[in-house]
Formats: structure tokens, C-alpha cells, sequence
């Protein structure tokens, strides 16, 4: 049921994506016109028959104008394939296209103009936004890759090199890899009696084998296997009010053994954690949006982002408001990314700029220092979580059309 | 014409955008003042946060499931199977059924419907059609067909209207209609805790009460929309939504076509936009908005007084009425349309009294949603013309609208904007496809906390 198209657009790294960007960007238009250029001129040889006629074409949508003299001369030549030949001179006939746009899609119209009578023909043509290369200015660069897009919108994703979990509101849906990036290969319902959540979120963590998954949504908990592959994997979800697992383990140096996972009690109503977490850490937590483990020289140090809007750290048993998260908004995660400190939190923006961003900050102490410019985002960002290796992030967002994309943001040292 | 579109559409978009950031906070009391009732069909500001259709139009156009899951058609779309989404309850605890659909849908369209014949069947309701009906599921995500409780569990009709929405009516008291945050919403609990609507307010009341602080929400009409930004308010605005036409009678001293293509004609749009609606409305001669079919500028739009005058040939029809119901914008839309009209030969006079026959009629058709093809049906619909023959693609809607438009008894002018002035304690307000604001995915800033007087606190 679900439209899954799956892309894997992986820039190979710095400079040379950018110049790769910037290449096919150059390229994309005249292949891009072919195919509705050539459906079109064939429409209007239908019904204009061999002969000539003046051609104006004009653009009353948002293609950019240096592409509409190609976009005239592919016209010009499928014509000639079709027997009209396309002429300055006064003619009996004429042809105006006009190069529009609706909601949905592009919409090129001929109008054929014999005498006294007009016809019109029209051609669909696929809608293409642009996307935006990252940048950054001053100290880290993030950077973001195109991890999948869909219709339905993504709560949390799990990515290991044999699947890809998407956690939905009402599925989970596992994905498989293949030449031409990720598919769909099953889903499992998550069922449950519970209303559907206005502001939806969900969590999900490999297990200890890294072949299998834990995921929560509310008021339910899945859990899955991929061993065998992603087309054979496994799900089964059940009714649960269990607390979710927020806090990935982080070792701490020289420590022996395996830390454990601190988990936080969600509120399913609505769309924060109620401050319940367990094991007690010894301290109380106000309810909270986001929260995140933060690796520091002294220690682990909880980072903890209220639903009164302060970003607070846990430091030796008491909460400390940090400074300079007045841009933050409600999300955010860690990146080990090996610049600068070591590690960074990731942050959305808080929503006074004009479109949504993510940006790098450290913190040395208690105050939030910017470490990279705003990675701008095309859409707005609904979910934010450190990806499993905490070598990326991964960011669902949102599209204006109600679309999303998954994408995974990095980080370039400076 | 598009710049203005995509203006509207930057205004919208950037309303999405704001969606989410910070994460919106539950809890509140959310003021809202209109000027009509909000109950009123199609466009009443309180009905879709009560009521829910079998489907939704997303910002797209696209139709999504509502309360229904899954459809699928047969017979050539002549019968259609709509599947129930399980687990949804009434306000009132009653749980949504096939048979409680299927009489909620024969009260709201007890003749004249785009079905023939509507059953429950399992957990389905099936529709069926002496003519196909490729575009019902679009249809049913109109304000029309919202589906409430007609009978409830004791066999008696509701006190009050009840649905399944995201509010239910908690009260109405001096003008202002409460409604409550419905707790067991299928698709969430709204943010906002209670929404309080006062109806009937005018419009410059309603900005008095804005610029104190007492309303959270007012409305901006389109000739106030450049006022409104230039004393800085807070706008949100919709793509053109709302398109005023004129419905000219098919009998009597209108019969001829010929006669009516000239009305058409002599009709100045874009003295009426540039003087009456300020600018803010899209010069059309197409039934449909620019943006949701893309080929609007095949009808011109240009004003021909001496054809219109060469089509007349010499009649003078005997005086001819015009009605105008609404406000005092419509009346002096319709003065300059009358004006427009005597200067192409025909002697109108301009009248506030719908109620009697009357030759002309100035008309606002509200768009419910952006699927065109089921626009154009609904429009059709309300101006009493036999719907358009079905059909799919843009070149079949094109030759639909060519059809219907080429009777000359609906003339379109102008296609308006809604708009809203938003106090700053509210975020993420978007507008619906029909231009009403959506209610239930906003929310308050100053609740975050958790907003404890309402047993929102964590």
C-alpha cells in the first residue's frame, strides 16, 4: 500500500561532491525535457498534419528561464521529426506553448492556431525540486545524504548494512539494499488499540547481535530479526507501556564491562517523556522532549532538553541549565564525528528562522558554542537520533508536501 | 497572475515550516472570532474540528485516508467500497459504524447525491452509481459529507452535534461556542485543550478585540489584507480558495447564450480586483484556480466591450436584477459589475433580496479542496449545473470546465484568499485546502509548561 521510492544519492565526499552536484545539476534540464518535449510535439503534429507554423513558447512556471531557449529547441526538433517545420515567417498556423505548473506537476499546453480555430493539447510534466547542496562556513561542515523518501512519515530508522528499519506510526517496515539503493522488502503492523498520536514519535535500537531491533511507538513495543535478511525478517509487536531505551549506552574509558541503557517512561498521550527513568540516576528529571548522552574528558554527562524549552545538564547529581540553546529547538543528538572536541550535539533550530536547520554545537562547559554554520533542511525536521556507530545523525523530514525524506548528517573537520 | 499564487503559496509554506521545530505543547484555550456561523455549509469554521469524512484532501490535493483506511472501485466506478477504519467512537462513546455512516451520509444528501445508493456491508460502506463516479473518494473529503451522529445508542437524534473530530461541543454561552479537546481522537489528541469560537462578530470588532489581546484569531478579508500588513499584523493566508462568480439565469429574457456570452464579456475583472478586493484577489475566467490546474490563461480574461455589444446585437433586454447577498463588499461588487453591465447595453439594477427571482446573482463558491476534478464537480454541484462528464487527466478536466463554462451561466471574476490574523501565542497554525484554519495541529506558547489548570502537567 505504501509508495516507497527509495534513492541512495551518495555524494563521495568534499569538493568533488560538490563539483558533482554542481555537474549533473548543469545536466539534468535537457534530459530532463526530452521525454514531455517529444509527447507534446507529437500531440501537435496530431492535430496540425505536416507543414510549418510559427512556434513562441513562453514560461509561466518556475523553470528557470535559461532553460526555456532548450527547452524551444527540442520543441523545434521533434516537430521536424513529425514533419512541422517550425518557421519565423508569417504562417497560416501557429503553435504557442506555454511552459505552467500546477499543484502537482508541470503542465506545458500548445495552443494550435489554424485561422479562426484554436485547439489545445496538453502534456503532463514531472514535478523535479531542486535540492541544495550543504554548506558550511566556520569550523565543522555538516553534510547531508539522502538516505530514502516516502509518504509516510518516519518516527526513527535503524540502519545496519544488510537492512534498513523504519519505524511509522502504525508499520514497521523493513527495507533491503540493493544496486539501486533501499527497497521495501516487508512490514508488520504495529496494531494496538491506542488513538493515533497528533505529534508521533517513536525510538528504535539494534540488539546485542546487530541482526535484530528494539522499537517503541506509543503505548507499543516491537521487536524484529533480520538474521536471515531483510526479506525474511521477523516483527512482532505487543501493547506496552514499558520505558523506552532514550539513552544508548556510551562506554566510559577504562570502564570494564558493558554499560547499561538507561530508559525513560514516555508519556503516550502526548509527546514527551515524563522524567521517570530507570535505573534511578539519582536525581530528578523534569519531563523532557529530547535527551542524549554527551562523552566529556570527566565523564558522560546527560543532556536533557525540557518541555519548558532549557537545555539542562546532569552534572554530579544536580541539573545545570546550559546557556546559548536559546536557537535550539525541541531535538537534537550526538555526533562523534573526531573534529574539533571529539563529539557535538547536533540541534534543530528553534523555528525563528525562515526554514529548518540543523547546526553543531560543543559543550566545553555549560555553555552551548556554535561549532559549524545551519545545515539547511527541505522541509522540517520532525525527528532527530544519533544513527547506531554515533558517527552520523539521522533526520526525518518533513516535505511542504506532506512528503518525507530520511537523510544522514555528517560531519567534515575543518 | 502566478507571482500572486506563489506569494499565497509562500505564506502557506512558510506557516508548514514553522510545524515542528519545537515541539508543540498541549494544553490552552485557543480564541477565535468570526464573522459568520460556524456551523455553516460549506466553510463553518467548527465543523471539521467536530467532524471527520471518510477521506481528506492533504496539501497536495492528493486524497488520504480519514475514516475510512481503504477503497477501491469496480464495475468501471460505478460501485465503490470504502473500509471502515476499526476503533474509532463517536464524542459520545458510540463507536463509528457502516450503518451510523451510512445514515449520516443519506441525511446530509437525501437527493441529488453523486451516489445512487449507499449500504453497509461488513465493516464497508458501499456506494453505487447509475453513472461512474471516478472521483468519489475525492468527493467524500468535502465539507458536505462529513460524517456525524444521526441516531444515538438510546434510538434518539444527538443533542448537538457529534463526530469524531479532534473537539466536541462543550458548551455555547453568549455567542461563543466551547469546544473541548476530544481525549480519544483516532488521530490524536489536539494540542490545544478548548477552542473558544465567537460567531457573528464583525470584522472591525473583531480586529479591536485582536489589537487588546482578548482573541487569539480574527479574520482578514482579502480587501483588508493590505491594511492588515501595512499596521503589521500577523497574516496567514491562503492560495485563492474562495471564487465569486456570477450566476446568470437560463430562462427568461437571459435565454439566449449569445446574450450571456456579452454579459461575460462586458465584465471588467480587473477594475473589480484593483478597486473593490484592493489587488488581493486572482483575475480569473476559469472556474478552477491557476494553481491547481495550470492552464487558468486559456480563458482570457480581458474585458471586450465591442463584442460584447456585437454579440448583443441591438436587444436590450428589460430591466434586469442582481443580487447580491453578503456584505458590503459584495454590494459594491455588484454596483460595479451593474455599472460594467450597462455600459455594454443592459439595464441592471443591483438587489440585496435573494429571495425573489432575480436574473443575476453575484456567488462566492468556497473550494474544499485542492483535487480539481472533484472541485469542479462540487462547484458544478452548488450552482445547480449537471456535473461534468467524469474523466481523468488534465486535458479531460480542461474539455469538462470548457463544457460547463461554455453555457455562460457561471461567470468567473475573481479568486479570493482567506486569511487570518494569529495572535503571537499561537504557533504552527496551517490553513486546510479549503482555507479554514486547522485548529488541531496548533498549539499555544504559553501552555508549555504543560498548562497544569487543564490536567495537561506531565
Amino acid at each position: 500500500m505504501m509508495a516507497w521510492t527509495w534513492l541512495a544519492r551518495r555524494i563521495l565526499s568534499g569538493t568533488i561532491a560538490l563539483l558533482a552536484v554542481r555537474t549533473a545539476a548543469a545536466q539534468a534540464p535537457a534530459n530532463r525535457w526530452q521525454q514531455p518535449a517529444a509527447e507534446l510535439a507529437g500531440q501537435i503534429a496530431g492535430i496540425l498534419g505536416p507543414g510549418q507554423a510559427r512556434l513562441s513558447v513562453r514560461n509561466l512556471s518556475t523553470i528557470p528561464a535559461d532553460q526555456v531557449p532548450a527547452i524551444q529547441a527540442l520543441l523545434e526538433q521533434d516537430l521536424k521529426a513529425h514533419g512541422v517545420q517550425s518557421s519565423g515567417m508569417e504562417s497560416a498556423s501557429s503553435i504557442r506553448v506555454t511552459l505552467s505548473e500546477n499543484l502537482r506537476e508541470g503542465l506545458w499546453v500548445a495552443e494550435v492556431i489554424q485561422g479562426s480555430e484554436t485547439r489545445v493539447t496538453m502534456v503532463q510534466v514531472e514535478a523535479g525540486a531542486p535540492h541544495a547542496a550543504a554548506q558550511a562556513k566556520s569550523g565543522l561542515m555538516l553534510r547531508k545524504q539522502l538516505v530514502m523518501e516516502t509518504k509516510q512519515p518516519v518516527l526513527a530508522a535503524l540502519e545496519t548494512q544488510t537492512a534498513l528499519v523504519a519505524v511509522e506510526p502504525e508499520e514497521i517496515t523493513v527495507l533491503a539494499k540493493d544496486t539501486r539503493g533501499w527497497h521495501e522488502a516487508k512490514d508488520f503492523d504495529v496494531g494496538g488499540k491506542r488513538a493515533l498520536a497528533r505529534d508521533p514519535r517513536g525510538v528504535i535500537s539494534a540488539d546485542g547481535n546487530g541482526d535484530g531491533f528494539e522499537a517503541f511507538v506509543a503505548g507499543m513495543e516491537c521487536s524484529g530479526s533480520f538474521a536471515g535478511g531483510a526479506e525474511s525478517a521477523l516483527a512482532t509487536c505487543h501493547e506496552s507501556d514499558d520505558p523506552w531505551p532514550v539513552f544508548p549506552p556510551v562506554p566510559e574509558p577504562g570502564a570494564a564491562g558493558n554499560p547499561a541503557s538507561i530508559k525513560a517512561f514516555y508519556n503516550a498521550a502526548r509527546n514527551y517523556f515524563t522524567g521517570v527513568v530507570t535505573p534511578a540516576i539519582g536525581a530528578d528529571l523534569p519531563p523532557f522532549y529530547s535527551a542524549a548522552v554527551l562523552p566529556r574528558p570527566a565523564g558522560a554527562a546527560l543532556l536533557i532538553g525540557g518541555i519548558d524549552g532549557k537545555v539542562q545538564v546532569l552534572d554530579a547529581g544536580a541539573l545545570r541549565t546550559v546557556s546559548g540553546t536559546r536557537d535550539w529547538g525541541s531535538d537534537f543528538a550526538v555526533l562523534d564525528s573526531g573534529c574539533g572536541a571529539g563529539n557535538q550535539v547536533i540541534a534543530t533550530g528553534s523555528g525563528e528562522a525562515a526554514g529548518d536547520s540543523l547546526r553543531a554545537y560543543e559543550l566545553p562547559a555549560f555553555d552551548a558554542v556554535p561549532a559549524s554554520a545551519p545545515l539547511a533542511m527541505d522541509g522540517t525536521v520532525t525527528a532527530l537520533w544519533s544513527a547506531a556507530d554515533r558517527k552520523s545523525v539521522m533526520a526525518a523530514v518533513r516535505h511542504a508536501s506532506g512528503d518525507y525524506e530520511v537523510d544522514r548528517v555528517m560531519a567534515l573537520c575543518d | 497572475m502566478l507571482w500572486r499564487c506563489a506569494t499565497s503559496f509562500l505564506l502557506v509554506s512558510a506557516a508548514l515550516l514553522a510545524w515542528g521545530r519545537t515541539r508543540p505543547h498541549y494544553g490552552g484555550t485557543l480564541r477565535v472570532e468570526i464573522a459568520e456561523d460556524p456551523w455553516q455549509r460549506p466553510g463553518g469554521i467548527a465543523r471539521r474540528l467536530v467532524l471527520d469524512g471518510l477521506t481528506r484532501a492533504d496539501a497536495s490535493g492528493a486524497t488520504q485516508p480519514a475514516l475510512a483506511v481503504d477503497w477501491n472501485s469496480e464495475n468501471q466506478n460505478h460501485r465503490w467500497q470504502f473500509k471502515l477504519r476499526p476503533g474509532v467512537h463517536f464524542q459520545d462513546g458510540s463507536p463509528l459504524t457502516p450503518i451510523a455512516v451510512v445514515a449520516s451520509l443519506n441525511t446530509a444528501c437525501p437527493s441529488n447525491c453523486p451516489w445512487s445508493a449507499i449500504h453497509a456491508v461488513g465493516g464497508s460502506v458501499i456506494f453505487t452509481g447509475d453513472e461512474p463516479m471516478p472521483n468519489l473518494p475525492g468527493l467524500l473529503a468535502g465539507d458536505e459529507y462529513l460524517i456525524a451522529l444521526t441516531i444515538t445508542s438510546e434510538g434518539k437524534p444527538p443533542e448537538g452535534v457529534i463526530g469524531t473530530g479532534p473537539f466536541q461541543v462543550s458548551g455555547f454561552l453568549n455567542g461563543v461556542l466551547t469546544l473541548a479537546a476530544n481525549e480519544n481522537c483516532w488521530a490524536g489528541r489536539p494540542f490545544a485543550g478548548t477552542i473558544e469560537i465567537r460567531a457573528h462578530r464583525a470584522v472591525r470588532d473583531q480586529w479591536l478585540d485582536w489589537s487588546v489581546g482578548r482573541t487569539d484569531i480574527v479574520e482578514v478579508p482579502p480587501e483588508q489584507m493590505r491594511q492588515a500588513q501595512q499596521q503589521r499584523l500577523n497574516i496567514v493566508s491562503s492560495p485563492p480558495v474562495t471564487l465569486l462568480a456570477v450566476q446568470i439565469a437560463e430562462s427568461g429574457s437571459l435565454e439566449s447564450p449569445l446574450l450571456r456570452q456579452s454579459m461575460a464579456l462586458g465584465i471588467d475583472r480587473s477594475a473589480l480586483s484593483n478597486v473593490i478586493f484592493q489587488k488581493q484577489g486572482e483575475v480569473t475566467a476559469s472556474l478552477l484556480p491557476a494553481n491547481l490546474t495550470g492552464y487558468s490563461f486559456l480563458f482570457p480574461v480581458e474585458r471586450d466591450l465591442a463584442k460584447a455589444q456585437q454579440l448583443r446585437g441591438g436587444i436590450t433586454p428589460p430591466l434586469l436584477t442582481l443580487a447580491a447577498p453578503g456584505d458590503a463588499t459584495m454590494q459594491l461588487a455588484a454596483q460595479r459589475i451593474a455599472l460594467n453591465l450597462r455600459e455594454g447595453g443592459f439595464n441592471v439594477q443591483v438587489t440585496g433580496d435573494a429571495t425573489q427571482h432575480v436574473d443575476l446573482t453575484l456567488r462566492e463558491f468556497r473550494l474544499e479542496g485542492n483535487q480539481p476534478q472533484a472541485a469542479l464537480e462540487s462547484i458544478a454541484g452548488d450552482a445547480g449545473l449537471n456535473p461534468p462528464p467524469p474523466g481523468q487527466g488534465d486535458m479531460a478536466l480542461f474539455q469538462s470546465e470548457s463544457e460547463i463554462l461554455g453555457r455562460y451561466t457561471l461567470i468567473p471574476l475573481l479568486y479570493l484568499p482567506r486569511a487570518f490574523a494569529v495572535s503571537g501565542r499561537v504557533r504552527d497554525l496551517r490553513l486546510n485546502p479549503d482555507g479554514s484554519p486547522d485548529l488541531a495541529d496548533a498549539s499555544l506558547l504559553d501552555t508549555a509548561r504543560g498548562d497544569s489548570s487543564r490536567g495537561d502537567a506531565p
